[in-house]
């Protein structure tokens, strides 16, 4: 008998929506996890309606946060849903939301009142700033949080604008981190019997990753001063993007590779030369190395012939893929990295792989997106016992609502 | 008796270096697991050499491996290996990074490692995975980061694309790494056996498309994102905007329309065909764009125009430098950003812990390992080895060290 998926048992009960949340409750049913969202009615999460849709108005990009979870679409604000949420507290192992800091406890669900009904529950808040702190009342999107993590300054041309990145950096590492907390506030409760509450932010997470800017910068007292710096990086070289005979090349040679670059391009002379003996002698003639480098590039007839040459010395080195290339990558199709989906309306598509691959676990589950409130009806009388009766009268009166998309 | 911090008690044999791993370990071990961080003898962890240094102490090295243990160990003689293998006994979890197939070749593949401790979790970080075409390769994170498709999608639209000058990979790696080991040392709970984890760069990356892979694919390829420089190419108003001495970012889409228009006193624009949905004012963007930022530099105080952004909610920030943010009073309330000390290199700042637990609200005390500082300690108390046991160990090479 195949082993049960990793967190299969857990329930959840999910009240986020856009994408950090999203995330970190799209891993957890990746893993077996059931998951209860709750949707605000009548419209759902927001993300329903964004592109790409079919005429069906079903949203891909609602597909591929949610799949395996049951929707559950319910007016929060009304008196009736606030009994029907406790109830489904009380059965879940975690509590898991994104509203802006202090709403979850102005509709009746701050972490005390969460603690009391079920003190072994997990809660974990997910916001741009963090439940404490000047800019926690603030409105706060992934690249909000972006610029005040000093990120957004760190990327783009140096006389240019930043740009941005564009994908979902900051929301998906936030639910990462998030999933990764409740993993931990799980087997500590395992251990303890008592849950806890965790805060995460994405400006925390963002932050996390100045892997040397902030030390930097500090413990040089503000002679280092990282800063955006176009295609190579501001304080190794040769590191950077480089114009290929056909497009553009990542190339990245650490201090004990230069010779063995050096000498690929046939150009042993360099390896010692005072213009480029040294990483700092390599910065300050930064141009001139490029140049070097890329007149090299350019005497091979092919991206291709041009990475295999380094590759072959091991000197790091990559296409710079665009987003069509590495969908059709046969690595990434191999490794699924990359993997197609069936869902009832859209039919098949591509979405990331599971990035977090088990040894005792290694099919993915079948899951797919619910419709708005689809499983209204299957948790209010699995898990709560509540007879038909009862839940029509709640879809009525317009506390549950349900939709065909 | 409550444990100390949530990961009390568990023991972390860690054979990473660089970045990925070692963020992986470092969360562990801020979380309270004990880290015995192996390092190849005679040098150590490669990061040793990376800068800034101060007093011969790398302060890139103290970031990344605050509270670990240091066993600085020849793991290619016999009796290194078997320290390893005696070590694989006694712990919860075993991280590695090296290439592919190189555990194998040092006789500790899975089957292995599991044969000698059924109940570890093993997590090997790489590149590009285990298996595939690409696994085999040399990689580093912006190199994973070009075969994700993610470098491209960064930078002007008619320039080369940009480096992203953080280590959003690694960084990102070690978290999902950090994720998964706990999963399953939950799952470990329930079923007493342990497993083999294979986290890779590129996937981690390639998570992060949110949006790009589904909108290609669902939209057979009629909607194609393409880097587009400050401005996001499917979403208006969102980017950074040029006022008058810096850049503000600025999400005016979605709902938030409606506020904006009203605060830049243009009204018109709310039901103006040009302007009154998303998908016109993409295909207006550049018209959006000079709208909004000659009205944030008629202000000429681009701190005001923050203020009033923020007053009418609508998602807004000043574009931080690094520096900026260090001196910035929420991170410092919140210890986003953290000062800390380290014996050689005194005190100085890195980022702080971002995962938060309420029932451990206080930060762990820690500091950096000198190389292979703990060795007799680790040898004693692990494997009960006697000062003479060790000090031969150390004649023959099979154990270094190092003052800084």
């Amino acid at each position: 008998m195949p082993p049960k998926p990793i967190l299969d048992g857990y329930k959840i009960i999910d009240f986020t929506q856009y994408l950090a949340g999203p995330t970190a409750t799209r891993l957890m049913a990746e893993m077996g996890a059931d998951i209860i969202k709750v949707e605000m009615s009548p419209y759902g999460d927001p993300s329903r309606s964004f592109p790409y849709r079919s005429r069906e108005k079903r949203s891909a990009y609602f597909v591929q946060q949610n799949r395996g979870k049951k929707s559950l679409c319910i007016d929060i604000k009304n008196e009736k849903s606030k009994a029907v949420l406790a109830d489904l507290i009380k059965k879940c192992d975690v509590l898991i939301e994104n509203f802006a800091p202090g709403v979850v406890g102005r509709i009746g669900f701050s972490w005390e009142e969460v603690h009391k009904l079920n003190p072994k529950l997990v809660m974990c808040s997910i916001s741009a700033f963090g439940q404490t702190g000047p800019l926690s009342h603030l409105p706060g999107f992934d690249y909000i949080a972006q610029a005040y993590a000093g990120v957004t300054s760190v990327i783009g041309e140096p006389d240019s604008p930043p740009s941005l990145p564009m994908l979902g950096i900051g929301d998906v590492t936030t639910g990462v981190h998030a999933a990764g907390a409740l993993s931990f506030a799980l087997l500590d409760a395992h251990r303890t019997g008592v849950g806890q509450h965790l805060d995460i932010s994405l400006l925390d997470c963002y932050f996390h990753q100045h892997e040397v800017n902030v030390q930097a910068y500090s413990a040089s007292k503000g002679k280092i001063v990282p800063r955006r710096a176009g295609s190579h990086h501001y304080a190794v070289a040769p590191t950077g993007i480089f114009q290929g005979p056909q497009g553009y090349i990542m190339i990245l040679a650490l201090l004990h590779q230069w010779p063995v670059l050096c000498k690929a391009m046939g150009r042993e002379d360099l390896t010692d030369h005072p213009l480029f003996a040294t990483n700092e002698d390599r910065i300050i003639n930064l141009k001139q190395l490029i140049v070097e480098i890329e007149s090299w590039l350019q005497s091979f007839a092919t991206d291709e012939e041009a990475i295999a040459a380094l590759q072959a010395v091991r000197v790091p080195v990559a296409p710079v893929l665009t987003v069509p290339q590495a969908i059709n990558h046969p690595h990434h199709r191999a490794r699924g990295t990359v993997r197609t989906i069936s869902d009832r309306m859209l039919g098949e598509f591509d979405i990331p792989g599971m990035p977090l691959r088990f040894s005792n676990h290694p099919d993915l589950l079948p899951l797919e997106a619910p419709f708005l409130g689809e499983q209204n009806r299957e948790i209010l009388s699995e898990w709560l016992s509540y007879t038909d009766e009862q839940i029509g009268t709640l879809e009525t009166e317009g506390v549950l609502t349900s939709a065909n998309h | 008796m409550h444990p100390k911090h949530v990961l009390d008690g568990f023991k972390i044999l860690d054979l990473t270096q660089y970045l990925a791993g070692p963020t992986a370990s470092r969360l562990l071990v801020e979380m309270g697991a004990e880290v015995i961080k192996v390092e190849i003898a005679p040098r150590g962890d490669s990061t040793r050499f990376l800068p800034y240094h101060k007093n011969n102490r790398s302060c890139y090295y103290v970031q990344q491996n605050r509270g670990k243990k240091s066993l600085c160990l020849d793991i290619r003689s016999e009796k290194g290996l078997n320290i390893i293998k005696d070590l694989i006994k006694q712990c919860d979890v075993l991280l590695e990074n090296f290439s592919p197939g190189a555990m194998d070749r040092l006789g500790l593949s899975w089957a292995a490692v599991n044969a000698i401790n059924p109940e570890i979790v093993m997590c090997s970080i790489s590149a590009f995975g285990q298996e595939g075409p690409l696994s085999k390769l040399q990689g580093i994170d912006i190199i994973a980061q070009a075969y994700a498709g993610v470098t491209d999608m960064i930078g002007a639209k008619d320039g080369p694309p940009a480096l992203p000058l953080l280590a959003l990979g690694d960084v990102n790696t070690g978290v999902h790494a950090v994720a998964a080991i706990n999963a399953a040392l939950l799952n470990r709970t329930r079923t007493g056996k342990g497993q083999w984890l294979d986290i890779s760069l590129l996937d981690c990356y390639y998570h992060a498309h949110e949006m790009n892979v589904h909108v290609i694919s669902a939209s057979d390829g009629a909607m194609m994102p393409k880097r587009s420089g400050a401005h996001h190419y499917a979403v208006s108003p969102l980017g950074a905007f040029k006022g008058a001495e810096r850049y503000i970012m600025l999400m005016g889409s979605l709902h938030f329309w409606e506020p904006l228009c009203k605060l830049m006193d243009r009204e018109d624009m709310i039901t103006d065909p040009k302007f009154d949905t998303n998908d016109a004012r993409v295909a207006n963007a550049n018209e959006v764009v000079e709208i909004i930022e000659t009205w944030i530099q008629r202000h000429n105080d681009d701190e005001a125009v923050v203020e009033k952004l923020q007053g009418a909610r609508i998602p807004s920030a000043p574009v931080l430098t690094v520096a900026e943010t260090m001196a910035h009073p929420h991170m410092r309330e919140r210890r986003t950003v953290r000062t800390i000390h380290d014996r050689l290199a005194g005190d100085f700042d890195i980022p702080g812990m971002p995962l938060r637990f309420s029932d451990y609200p206080e930060i762990m005390d820690l500091e950096a390992p000198f190389l292979g500082e703990h060795n007799a300690e680790i040898l004693s108390t692990y494997l009960d080895m006697s000062a003479e046991q060790i000090t031969a160990l150390e004649a023959e090479g099979v154990l270094d060290s190092g003052d800084s």
